[in-house]
């Protein structure tokens, strides 16, 4: 089963659309759904044309394919635990939150809060991410349990924040303060980043770039081989919090 | 002119020696009277069981340190999520829920009045503004006087005056209801990175032990005539030992009020620990319930700890920052110059955790130890033990044996060599547990002249009808009925009129704010003196005349006015 939302012409395309009801399993039994642009109530045909072939038995045999202009839909595939949602174009925050299995697949560029708290299934970015990338929400003490998210292009700040379980590959550069706060998981970064770490419990992360403003509070312990066979360093951290993550960099340099 | 009739109420009433009798309760202008017209508004509160609105004698619902309990913990917003309909604000929130959020919730409990259980002087405003929004009780204020420097000087000077003058002036300045003491002259000392132990341990800087300012406040309490008695949390909160501190400060207090206890002291389940560290940690309520009850002139609240997840805050900031160094999770702590300070921590209490087992053990023990219901409050000092809302437990378990036995089975398995509590039989009737969750409160607070607690003739027509048959229910057997009933109120009435229907809520009332004004006399205005004023002028960041909080912050006022005796 295909299901094809290309988004209308608007008339103010800067109002938000929340939009948790484009997920596999509830489009599968029916489009009529109820989504909100702004504070209004709208059905889910008065802002795309819908066009569904085929037909499913499950969610994990639905495909929903987002066109048009989607960077200010936000919350798409909220909750999804099976199939696969393609999204041609950029797509809004919070795309992907508490997803437990599945696909999702961004053409373009997704916004804040992509793969919060993700438990299981795989989110695919082919641009770049917005800040809190697979992290946690605010104050939560766990954020990503489990799944993969891979970005190719660049990751805001914060990626990764409280990461506990699952794996994160972030191809490009990343913000400021990748993997803070991380209890679990891995997490690769291609290029640089600044301040990784902090407060790490736990989890292991690679910076394959360069580091700016490194914490001081990583014990250097040795130096190992990367996974294209040049050197990286070795931490272990954050020790300020009794931590027991490890660390691996390329090049660094320390917070001043 | 509104009249009201609530018919046929199973009424128990423990001010009025009323226990169990079917009778109509009439209300006119928010005042119970003899008897109304046949226009009346009726309530049929057939087989209900029908009290006086429920008192809370300590939570922290509102204030700075509520507010930051909420800054920090975004997470508890994602629970108690409601959308807003009718009357009813929007809410979310569990451990420290929105304003209107507690309102609700304790209006479908049945509670009426409630006594925030410490307010920095200094923030007070927002104290008031917060109560502004608690729409369905009836709010005071205890103010914190542990650290406060004017008092601190004066008690060391011995000028035992000059410490009824400033708390006198104080309370009226912030419209203030009683004097509370948190760690007297710990959080002080915290200030500067020490802690007291226990009550003879002097305040750096000050030259004062804790029982001199306790005795001194207790002293001025009763110089200054205030409704409720000093309201203390004791030293050396929450560390294993810390009994024979709690004896200690209890053996040294006079008893020097007929009317009511000369002493509140909070959370005492806090406060009876033994053994002399984590791993020797155990019980030892017996030996301070066995205190309380030679000693009639001190109430105490249980501050009991029901498992699950909360947010602790208290004035204590040195035991917050011990309990931050347990836990290693977030924290603030926060000082109010010249006055006092604060500590916030989220905690999850575990019943796999042997402390936390025992901890939950020692409340229940409290309330079945003490003798007199009217010596012992049932609270959780909201939301430090646990949400209020696991009020509706506590009396169940109080009132069954049997589920404190279903509950112990499931707690850690060697909590039964540190506690007593599966050897007491006692259950608690339903007069007991009003006493203690309303009338013992009231008469705590001193506000049945003010007609709280109560259904007398003149009383304020706070009711609280539960739909539980007295008859037809045996607490001990069917607890989860007595559960569900306190859970939910058929009707609660506020001030004459329903505020809540089965869980409902029916109208955004607007409370009324008791605070208390001594009336000290020509030659004792704190305000007026050189030294007071020089100190005041020197060390405060705002200024005094920019200090007592304006009456526009209370919407309705209720002044308790009393006449200070020198």
């Amino acid at each position: 089963m295909r299901i094809t939302l290309s988004m209308r012409e608007r008339k103010n395309p800067y109002i938000p659309i929340e939009a948790e009801k484009i997920v596999p399993s509830i489009l599968m039994k029916g489009t009529d759904v109820t989504v909100y642009e702004g504070n209004k109530a709208r059905r889910l045909a008065d802002l795309f044309e819908v066009v569904v072939e085929g037909e499913a038995a499950s969610a994990d045999e639905v495909e929903v394919v987002l066109r048009g202009d989607t960077s200010r839909v936000k919350r798409v595939g909220e909750y999804m635990d099976g199939g696969r949602i393609t999204v041609e174009g950029d797509i809004g925050m919070h795309c992907g939150n508490f997803m437990s299995a599945g696909t999702i697949e961004v053409r373009g560029n997704a916004a804040g809060w992509c793969a919060r708290e993700l438990h299981g299934g795989t989110v695919i970015c082919r641009g770049n991410t917005g800040h809190y990338c697979a992290a946690g929400y605010r104050g939560e003490k766990k954020g990503m349990a489990g799944g993969t998210v891979e970005v190719f292009g660049d990751a805001g700040d914060f990626a990764a924040e409280h990461l506990s379980g699952g794996e994160v590959v972030i191809h490009g550069n990343c913000g400021d303060m990748p993997g803070a706060e991380m209890r679990g998981g891995t997490l690769t970064i291609g290029g640089d980043c600044s301040r990784p770490c902090g407060n790490m419990k736990a989890g292991t992360c690679t910076v394959l770039g360069t580091v700016r403003d490194l914490i001081p509070t990583f014990e250097r312990t040795g130096e190992t081989a990367g996974p294209d066979g040049r050197t990286l360093t070795a931490f272990v951290g954050d020790i300020a919090n009794r931590g027991k993550g490890r660390l691996f960099i390329r090049s660094f340099q320390y917070l001043e | 002119m509104s009249e009201l009739l609530v018919k046929n109420a199973y009424v128990i009433d423990p001010i009025n020696h009323i226990d169990g009798e079917v009778m109509d309760i009439a209300v006119r202008d928010g005042r119970i009277v003899e008897d109304v017209g046949p226009k009346a508004t009726v309530i049929d509160a057939r087989g209900c069981l029908t009290l006086p609105g429920g008192v809370d004698s300590h939570t922290h619902v509102c204030g700075t340190k509520v507010n930051f309990g909420r800054y920090m913990s975004p997470e508890d917003m994602r629970a108690g999520r409601e959308a807003r309909r009718g009357v009813k604000h929007a809410t979310s929130g569990y451990s420290v829920p929105t304003t209107y959020a507690n309102s609700y919730r304790y209006a479908v409990m049945g509670y009426t009045t409630l006594l925030e259980g410490a307010m920095a002087p200094l923030e007070a405003r927002h104290t008031h503004e917060e109560f502004s929004a608690t729409p369905l009780q009836d709010m005071m204020a205890n103010t914190l006087f542990d650290g406060n420097w004017g008092v601190m000087n004066a008690i060391r000077d011995g000028d035992q005056d000059r410490v009824a003058e400033i708390v006198g002036w104080t309370l009226s300045a912030v419209k203030g209801f009683g004097i509370k003491l948190t760690n007297p002259g710990g959080t002080e000392a915290w200030g500067f990175g020490k802690n007291l132990t226990c009550i003879n341990d002097e305040v750096p800087n000050f030259g004062v032990t804790p029982i001199e300012i306790i005795q001194a406040m207790i002293r001025a309490c009763e110089t200054l005539r205030l409704p409720h008695s000093v309201h203390l949390h004791c030293n050396n909160l929450g560390n294993p030992g810390n009994y024979a501190c709690t004896l200690g400060t209890f053996n040294q207090i006079p008893d020097l009020n007929e009317k009511r206890q000369t002493l509140y002291a909070t959370h005492v389940q806090f406060h009876s620990y033994g053994g002399s560290d984590w791993k020797t940690f155990c019980s030892k309520a017996e030996p301070v319930a066995y205190t309380v009850n030679n000693l009639p002139q001190i109430v105490i609240d249980m501050g009991q700890v029901m498992f699950g997840k909360t947010t602790t805050m208290t004035a204590d900031g040195p035991m917050e920052f011990n309990l931050y160094r347990l836990h290693h999770d977030k924290w603030s702590n926060h000082d109010v110059e010249l006055e006092t300070g604060s500590g916030i921590i989220p905690v999850f209490y575990r019943r796999k955790n042997l402390v936390n087992s025992i901890m939950w053990a020692i409340g229940l023990e409290l309330a079945l130890l003490v003798k007199n219901p009217w010596q012992c409050m049932l609270t959780t000092d909201n939301p430090n033990g646990a949400p209020f809302v696991k009020y509706p437990e506590i009396i169940a378990l109080l009132m069954s044996k049997k589920y404190r036995d279903a509950e112990f089975a499931t707690v850690h398995p060697d909590t039964g060599s540190r506690v007593v509590l599966p050897a007491l039989d006692r259950e608690l009737d339903w007069n007991e547990i009003a006493v203690m969750t309303r009338a013992g409160q009231a008469k705590a607070l001193g506000i049945t002249g003010i007609g709280k607690g109560h259904l007398g003739l003149g009383a304020e027509a706070d009711i609280a009808v539960y739909p539980i048959r007295v008859g037809e229910v045996d607490p001990a057997q069917e607890y989860r009925k007595v559960i569900d009933a306190f859970s939910r109120t058929k009707y609660t009435i506020k001030r004459g009129r329903p505020v809540t229907r089965d869980g409902e809520i029916l109208v955004h009332g607007e409370n009324t704010t008791i605070w208390v004004d001594p009336k000290m006399g020509p030659g004792h205005d704190i305000s007026q003196d050189t030294e007071f004023v020089k100190m005041f002028d020197r060390y405060y960041s705002v200024r005094m005349s920019n200090y007592p909080v304006q009456d526009e912050y209370l919407k309705r006022s209720l002044r308790m006015e009393t006449e200070a005796v020198f």
